[in-house]
């Protein structure tokens, strides 16, 4: 039944990905592995490492766009809230952008679902630039395809949704993001999915981007 | 060297992963043909008029059945073991709908054992024969049914500095049966 549910979504998946890209969409890879560490029963150190790969259509190639590696300091403030502190080095081409974020962060578990809120606030840095602004909300319900919690072995359904907002632009970005996402150990989570954004919301120079999200987390606790 | 140190390492995770002595746990939907017949067939005489969810539970301590339904407006949880006998009946209420002496023993109770708490969940528990455990559905008053009544609470509370997620349960005169202490499952996948 669940395996039967599992092949039904990726179906629908690679068909609507199949529809979006005879357009003009931006596409590709996104490969992430998030690794954190916990320091104290309040403090938890987070590293994460991100990739993006472009896929071209004509040429049928793919091209490494950019690099992201982030530290992150978490700090817990109540069993189910938490401020982040961050810090992302982004290698894009021959520029490099440095980036500073603050999370808030709410997670709620109902019977069978996890609701997970973050608010943030980010800025960005490079040299001959002004620093720039963006505020960013996102959702995100994790869903176990099998009970009513994800044990070790289970899969489960994760959906986002996030609104970005770029005050130097003055324009919205908004993500849908389907994964489905497997729970290997007490430690490691795995997720695949898409990650379909779009940019420029307020204008009418709308951009579409979908990756293919792979996202490991392991945690060192 | 580099290698045989690599492979040395190898077989040293693969072995930590098979030999280490977790405390298992997973709980998952089953099918009503695959629970116990006796307690399909209990569950079937009591005509829920809701959809009856099933599911399996397996633990160090063994595996249990567990049928999950809407009645009256109030959750049911029916639990038994793997021959179908009936292991208890839990129904989740708010704490106001508890009778007002059960609620002043508890909040006595915790607040004696916490410094601060707040109610995240409460079931009551029926255990007994039965015919009597089923009364617990026709709402009947505690005196006309002949079953042992415990209260299940999920709490947050603090002892001495910071807060923790409890399992407690109480019986009728308020003692503590049980006290568990447990963490909110990790959420790094819904914060990073």
């Amino acid at each position: 039944m669940n395996f039967r549910k599992i092949v039904i979504l990726f179906v629908v998946y690679f068909i609507s990905s199949n529809l979006i890209g005879q357009s003009n969409f931006d596409k590709g890879f996104l490969p992430k592995v998030v690794l954190s560490k916990k320091v104290s029963n309040t403090l938890k150190w987070v590293n994460s490492l991100e990739s993006r790969t472009i896929m071209y259509d004509d040429e049928d190639q793919f091209s490494l766009n950019l690099l992201d590696i982030s530290s992150i300091i978490s700090l817990k403030t109540n069993l189910n809230q938490s401020f982040n502190f961050g810090y992302i080095l982004r290698f894009r081409d021959t520029e490099t952008i440095h980036r500073t974020f603050q999370h808030y962060n709410v997670v709620n578990q109902f019977t069978s679902l996890k609701v997970g809120h973050r608010f943030a606030f980010e800025q960005f840095y490079q040299t001959k630039r002004k620093t720039t602004l963006r505020s960013r909300y996102r959702v995100s319900i994790e869903k176990p395809l099998n009970g009513e919690k994800t044990d070790v072995g289970e899969f489960y359904l994760k959906f986002g949704n996030e609104y970005l907002y770029d005050f130097q632009n003055t324009d919205l970005e908004v993500r849908f993001t389907p994964y489905l996402g497997f729970k290997a150990s007490k430690t490691d989570r795995v997720e695949a999915g898409f990650d379909y954004r779009v940019g420029n919301f307020i204008s009418n120079t709308t951009e579409n981007n979908l990756w293919f999200r792979v996202t490991w987390y392991i945690s060192l606790n | 060297m580099i290698k045989r140190k690599f492979l040395l390492l190898f077989i040293w995770t693969i072995s930590c992963a098979v030999f280490s002595q977790e405390k298992f746990e997973k709980e998952y939907r089953v099918k009503p043909s695959e629970v116990p017949e006796k307690s399909f067939k209990l569950i079937k005489s009591w005509r829920f008029k809701k959809k009856v969810k099933w599911y399996a539970e397996e633990s160090n301590d063994g595996k249990t059945f567990e049928a999950k339904t809407v009645h009256l407006n109030h959750v049911y949880s029916i639990e038994f073991n793997e021959n179908g006998t009936l292991l208890d009946l839990e129904k989740k209420v708010s704490f106001s709908e508890l009778e007002k002496n059960i609620q002043e023993k508890i909040k006595n109770k915790l607040s004696k054992k916490f410094k601060k708490y707040k109610f995240k969940k409460i079931q009551i528990q029926y255990k007994g024969l039965e015919e009597e455990v089923q009364k617990a559905l026709l709402q009947l008053p505690r005196n006309e049914i002949k079953a042992s009544i415990f209260y299940e609470i999920v709490l947050k509370a603090k002892k001495e500095k910071g807060y923790a997620l409890y399992e407690v349960l109480l019986d009728e005169k308020g003692q503590i049966i049980k006290e568990l202490k447990f963490k909110p499952t990790n959420s790094d996948n819904l914060e990073f």
